[in-house]
């Protein structure tokens, strides 16, 4: 699995961006960070609450000049379907069929052929600066994404649990 | 039924290969009646009472687990139903219908996912009388007929008599509700159990000289 440092690998994916089917790719990336997260498969009772989740908290990624990326193997005509279900996404869904993009980022589940829950925050350069992975029922949480968001972009030294208004360490300091 | 027919009508004819005595042949098989009712019934009531109480422990573990981690039970009745052939997204709505009733998607996840249903639960007291009861009225088709003839020999015939239509019967019947030849099916049973009743007289003939009487 991609660690923070390694290059996020290049990607070039049809995708649905309000309901409307088009192509994502990598270099096409243009906001100083990519929050780009895999889920399992859509029409399933755990990945909607993330899907949702993210797209209510667009606005604050979006302050942030984050993008965010939604990812799965499923087909995008099974995305578009699956964004009107959910009442509209914020924000585009790839269809990474067949898993390549996934397998990449080591995050391919051979045992289920499905994406794991991993989620990847990489910057310009594609270098990744944060990664996770959940197992397959356990939700993600997109307020410690943010949190993570919000950490980074301050550019300062932020202590354990963070939040926007907290106390930095000094700066020039070390934990 | 049909174990009361065939062992009492074997018990019937091992012993009159084994002793002369009518009487002798009729307490012996009608204490293997009592036993062998008894013990079906007795038997039918620990396996029925086992069954259930593993499978009442399985229900409750298996609601627990739905109720309290629902999208895990969603998610894997929404599998299973892919597994048997339903599309994902007329899976996910169907589980979406279920989920309006949390009674509707508990049973349907203890089925479909745990193979489960509060209908296997038995009632172990009642399947033990009923099980000694049938095995007891199996029983009677050939003692009756023993009981009626005192001569030890057309007794014995008289039962086996009584067995083979029996059991043809039972064989009949059966074919005829498996839409399979009726005919083969009843002489099939007629076969096996007239087999075993000539398996057991030979038996008892093998084995009367350890007792020191003759058949």
């Amino acid at each position: 699995m991609l660690r923070p440092g390694d290059v996020f690998p290049n990607f070039d994916l049809p995708a649905v961006t309000d309901g409307r089917i088009g192509r994502v790719t990598l270099s096409g990336m243009s906001s100083e960070l990519v929050v780009l997260f895999f889920y399992p498969r859509d029409f399933s009772f755990i990945c909607p609450t993330e899907v949702t989740g993210f797209s209510k908290a667009m606005a604050q990624f979006s302050a942030e000049k984050t993008a965010v990326l939604g990812v799965s193997i499923d087909s995008v005509d099974s995305h578009r379907r699956w964004a009107v279900e959910l009442g509209g996404v914020a924000f585009p869904l790839l269809a990474d069929e067949g898993g390549k993009l996934a397998r990449a980022c080591g995050v391919f589940d051979d045992k289920e052929q499905v994406a794991m829950r991993a989620t990847f925050i990489f910057d310009q350069k594609r270098i990744v600066i944060f990664s996770e992975a959940t197992p397959i029922n356990v939700g993600r949480s997109v307020s410690e994404t943010l949190r993570i968001v919000h950490a980074y972009r301050s550019g300062r030294l932020c202590p354990a649990d963070w939040a926007p208004g907290g106390e930095f360490g000094p700066d020039g300091g070390k934990f | 039924m049909q174990d009361g027919v065939l062992t009492t009508a074997g018990v019937l004819a091992g012993l009159s290969g084994a002793v002369s005595s009518h009487s002798q042949v009729l307490l012996a098989a009608l204490a293997s009646t009592a036993a062998g009712a008894l013990s079906m019934g007795a038997g039918a009531y620990l396996g029925t009472n086992a069954e259930t109480e593993v499978l009442r422990s399985e229900l409750d573990r298996a609601r627990q687990e739905i109720q309290q981690q629902p999208y895990v039970a969603q998610e894997a009745l929404l599998a299973q139903l892919e597994k048997e052939g339903l599309s994902r997204e007329a899976g996910y709505r169907v589980v979406r219908l279920l989920s309006t009733s949390t009674k509707t998607l508990v049973t349907t996840a203890e089925q479909k996912v745990f193979g489960l249903t509060g209908s296997m639960l038995g009632n172990a007291a009642l399947d033990g009388v009923i099980m000694g009861i049938a095995f007891a009225l199996g029983a009677l088709v050939p003692l009756v007929p023993y009981m009626l003839i005192s001569a030890a020999r057309p007794a014995l015939f008289a039962a086996l008599g009584t067995t083979a239509v029996t059991l043809f019967t039972v064989g009949y019947f059966q074919g005829w509700l498996a839409r399979r030849p009726r005919l083969s099916s009843g002489l099939r049973f007629l076969a096996i159990a007239m087999g075993a009743a000539a398996a057991g007289y030979l038996i008892g003939l093998a084995i009367s000289p350890m007792g020191g009487t003759a058949g």
